[in-house]
């Protein structure tokens, strides 16, 4: 399975920038989502959970999401998920880790980096295990 | 020292009358008035009513700006503790006055409560007032009355709120955590064997439940066809002469759109309080594109842009009022000849 | 007819000395012993152990896993088979159990670790683990895992964590097969006996009683998120069955260190409320048929295979219903929908237990997916509530980190050492399998 990882964490770009199609931004978990959004409305698939991983939204900042390469017809389950994801990114109810971010010191944010990597890693895992999506 | 309270009951709990008294105008009486004793009782001696309002359900629903003026003019004039509703079972007009009055004392920074049947259409409000759950007859007072003053007492008070289900409020969309008496894992099997024996049970978190609507038929050919524009977002004349509301709507407005091929800033406006409105008052086809729609009719995209379009507030409308107005003005596109509606939200 | 007996030793106390062995309801714990044999893991320098009991003025904190230990006396296989004991099956004969303690590994993997117990006061009233006389173990990282950077996080380099995880869940499991061990021969206070059916015995048994399966959901979304089956990581597993006794001698373990308030310990796993509660209507109101276990991963191919899988299983024994349990937040929401709706579509009526992030004010949507074919929850309550857990007179860890701690925000940590955050920060607070009383409506 041909795919895209789009992600705002730095970790994920030196890894496996090399190796797999990594569209870095350096922007915010929301922005992510966004970006994703974007993506799947020109016809691209999610093919990881949009919140993934226990750490809330926000309480990391980093985020990294697999789309299919391939285009086709756009997908609904896919628009569905994204939309749920950024309505409960951007609730309010997760405001209160944005305003801590600025707070975090580098050991936290590479622990951030850390966990964001470990939790697309097994996504890609699963990617490289069939053709099957 | 007690705290003071004022009660609002209709003409038949006043023992004014049944259906051929509901027209009595608002009236204030000192004291307590039938249910209020009840409470009174409950309370024993912490709170007290000091003076009922009593109003009859066909004034107050033909008439509820001027009762509720009259309504509010009297709490203010009172300034009490606390403003109790009720409880109007399953009556209609009665729990939507007591819902509304309700409404209106609390937003004079008065604590408020009121109580009725579940399918009171009154009920509609629990997330903007809180509503104790009734039964469906007048024969529920004896648990009505305790549980209202208890929870009633609670507020004056200025205890912390407890479940919905420990309250005995209806489930008005805040989420209250307290400790049950069984464990979660009992919960669940006692659940599913009552769920498994088709017996009732009530779910601890009920999903949010969307109304789904069918889609029409397709329009085989859009350019023979009239469409139609409506609006929640509250696009009205200058000057909104019909007075929709810019929050709960009561109403829906028809507007004609004869010969106008661009909705202008001196011409439209919002009358919606739910959003910014700089941008809906600019240029209205921003919510109500009829710009657009005159393009398309020119191009012959579509047959025509139908001459009348139906607008309302959908700034905290109940559900059931909304469903009332499309049902209304759905009859009436039908009757014009409309093949498609294009509706349009904020 | 597989039947496992679980033989109860209440233990009243924890002494740490020069001996190990349970004595009159009291647990003696050679502290030399124990250490040598946490200390045999070349990732671990050193360990320090500690008691806390319920009343005290103690907080335990970061928690990363809570153990219960327990020990085969009669019957196949090891507890924790595949991980300290051979993979062989386990869930019949006899076990021993230690009642009453737990062993609790703390300690920080991560920066932003989370996990609170406190022993008195309003936290208490969250965690189970309050209840229970812990015995605390606190393991530090051999100086192969140290980061030589000054600037990498936490004194562990950051490549070696998954091996420092994974050095501390098998020295929470070590030592509580070793202090299980030692009431091997004791004569247990009292006993349980579990039985199930094979699928034949039981339609013949209660031919007219609703056939029930628990379906348990296990967080498996990769490292620090997993959960061990056999010794399996789970996340490479197909859904299955198992008897429900299996999990009673740990065949299923946590390895899982993050969302404290909903991710499930070990403890729990072994005394899963869930399976309990339906052995006790087993042969009365239903016919608890065993367990399917399912898992959550981040690929959503895998959650679509999985939740077809569970639904599968639930055809092809033909039960009539299933009750349904999640771990974590977020995108296990979509598999516990996804299980439940493909499910009550085979014609299997579900009741499923879940928790809810509904906001600090309680306003917001709990969940992040919903269908209503899910109109049977139990919800373990709105991890969001804010708590204000007093200070302690003892901390068992370290309390450092607890400004970044999930729940907890800037400045959560006061001056006078209270501590100001939601009550997702406490070990198990909102577990969804049911454990506690907690709820929301």
């Amino acid at each position: 399975m041909d795919f895209i990882i789009i992600t705002n964490n730095p970790r994920v770009r030196d890894e496996y920038g090399a190796k797999y199609c990594v569209l870095y931004q350096e922007c915010s978990f929301d922005e992510i989502l966004y970006a994703v959004r974007d993506k799947i409305h020109k016809g691209h698939k999610l093919l990881t959970h949009p919140l993934s991983g226990s750490v809330k939204p926000n309480e990391t900042p980093y985020k990294s999401i697999m789309i299919s390469a391939e285009r086709g017809a756009m997908d609904n389950d896919s628009v569905i998920l994204i939309e749920d994801a950024i309505n409960m990114a951007t609730s309010g109810k997760f405001e209160k880790y944005r305003q801590r971010q600025a707070t975090l010191n580098q050991r936290i944010l590479a622990d951030f980096q850390m966990i964001d990597f470990f939790l697309i890693t097994s996504g890609i895992e699963s990617a490289q295990t069939g053709l099957m999506v | 020292m007690s705290f003071k309270v004022v009660h609002y009951i209709n003409q038949f709990f006043a023992n004014i009358g049944g259906e051929e008294m509901a027209h009595v105008a608002p009236e204030l009486r000192d004291g307590l008035v039938g249910p209020g004793l009840a409470l009174n009782n409950a309370w024993k001696g912490e709170a007290e009513i000091v003076k009922t309002i009593v109003c009859g359900d066909s004034y107050f629903a033909e008439h509820e700006k001027e009762a509720k003026e009259q309504i509010l003019a009297w709490v203010k004039e009172i300034n009490p503790d606390f403003f109790i509703a009720g409880p109007a079972f399953n009556a209609g007009r009665y729990g939507y006055a007591c819902a509304n009055v309700a409404i209106a004392v609390q937003e004079m920074g008065i604590p408020v409560l009121t109580g009725m049947y579940q399918e009171n259409p009154g009920a509609d409000y629990k997330n903007q007032v809180l509503i104790v759950a009734t039964k469906d007859s007048a024969a529920g007072m004896r648990q009505a009355a305790p549980t209202m003053a208890k929870l009633a007492l609670k507020i004056m008070k200025g205890e912390k709120l407890g479940a919905s289900c420990e309250d005995g409020y209806m489930p008005n969309g805040i989420r209250v955590n307290f400790f049950e008496k069984e464990r979660g894992a009992k919960r669940a099997v006692d659940m599913l064997i009552k769920k498994l024996a088709d017996k009732p049970f009530v779910t601890e978190y009920p999903m949010p439940s969307f109304d789904r609507v069918e889609p029409g038929k397709a329009i085989k050919d859009m350019s023979k066809a009239t469409i139609a524009l409506c609006t929640s977002g509250g696009i009205v004349p200058k000057g909104n002469p019909d007075h929709i509301e810019s929050s709960s709507a009561s109403h829906y407005g028809e507007y004609s759109i004869e010969g106008v091929m661009d909705l202008t800033e001196e011409g439209w406006e919002t009358a919606h309080g739910g959003y910014d409105p700089i941008y809906a008052n600019q240029d209205a086809d921003r919510v109500l594109p009829v710009d657009v729609m005159r393009d398309l009719e020119k191009e012959g995209v579509i047959g025509k842009l139908h001459n009348l379009f139906y607008t309302t507030v959908g700034n905290g409308t109940a559900v059931a009022s909304a469903k009332a107005f499309a049902a209304e003005y759905a009859q009436k596109l039908v009757a014009a000849g409309v093949d498609g509606v294009i509706m349009t939200s904020t | 007819m597989k039947t496992l007996e679980l033989g109860y030793i209440h233990i009243n106390d924890i002494i740490i000395g020069s001996e190990s062995k349970v004595e009159n309801g009291v647990l003696y714990v050679d502290e030399a012993a124990v250490k040598a044999l946490v200390l045999e893991d070349e990732f671990l320098k050193d360990v320090h152990f500690d008691v806390a009991k319920p009343g005290e003025s103690t907080r335990i904190t970061p928690v990363k896993d809570v153990i219960e230990p327990r020990v085969k006396v009669e019957g196949p296989g090891g507890v924790f088979p595949g991980m300290v004991n051979k993979v062989e099956a386990v869930g019949e004969g006899k076990t021993n159990v230690l009642k009453g303690m737990a062993v609790v590994t703390a300690g920080k993997i991560v920066g932003f670790q989370e996990g609170v117990i406190d022993m008195s006061g309003p936290g208490a009233d969250y965690t189970p683990f309050s209840k229970t006389i812990n015995f605390v173990m606190v393991c530090e990282p051999a100086d192969s895992l140290l980061a030589t950077d000054p600037e990498a996080t936490l004194p562990i380099d950051n490549e070696k964590k998954p091996e420092y995880e994974r050095a501390v869940r098998m020295a929470g499991l070590k030592v509580a097969a070793y202090l299980g061990e030692l009431a091997k021969n004791v004569t247990p206070d009292e006993t349980e006996v579990f039985s199930t059916p094979n699928l034949k015995e039981g339609m013949e048994l209660y031919p007219d009683l609703p056939r029930v399966v628990y379906v348990a959901m296990l967080q498996t979304q990769g490292l620090l998120h997993d959960t061990y089956v056999y010794g399996v990581d789970a996340k490479r597993t197909l859904s299955t069955m198992m008897w429900p006794t299996e999990i009673m001698d740990g065949a299923i373990v946590s390895g899982n260190c993050v969302s404290a308030c909903d991710k499930n310990p070990t403890y729990i796993h072994e005394n899963n409320p869930v399976v309990h509660e339906l052995f006790k209507q087993h042969g009365k109101t239903i016919n608890f048929v065993g367990v399917i276990i399912t898992n959550e991963n981040v690929y959503l191919a895998d959650k679509q295979r999985s939740s077809d899988w569970a639904a599968k299983l639930c055809e092809l024994l033909g039960v009539d219903g299933a009750i349904v349990t999640q771990e974590g937040f977020g995108n296990p929401d979509t598999d516990l929908i996804m299980n439940t709706k493909k499910i009550e579509l085979k014609g299997v009526k579900t009741a499923i237990v879940t928790d809810e992030y509904a906001g600090q004010d309680g306003k917001s949507q709990s969940l992040a997916d919903a269908d209503p074919l899910a109109d049977a929850v139990v919800t373990g309550g709105n991890a969001n509530q804010v708590i204000i857990l007093p200070k302690m007179d003892k901390v068992i860890g370290m309390l450092d980190y607890v400004d970044v701690i999930a729940g907890g925000h800037a400045g959560s940590l006061r001056e006078d050492g209270t501590i100001e955050a939601e009550i997702q920060v406490i070990t198990s607070a909102t577990n969804e399998m049911g454990f506690n009383k907690l709820s929301a409506r």
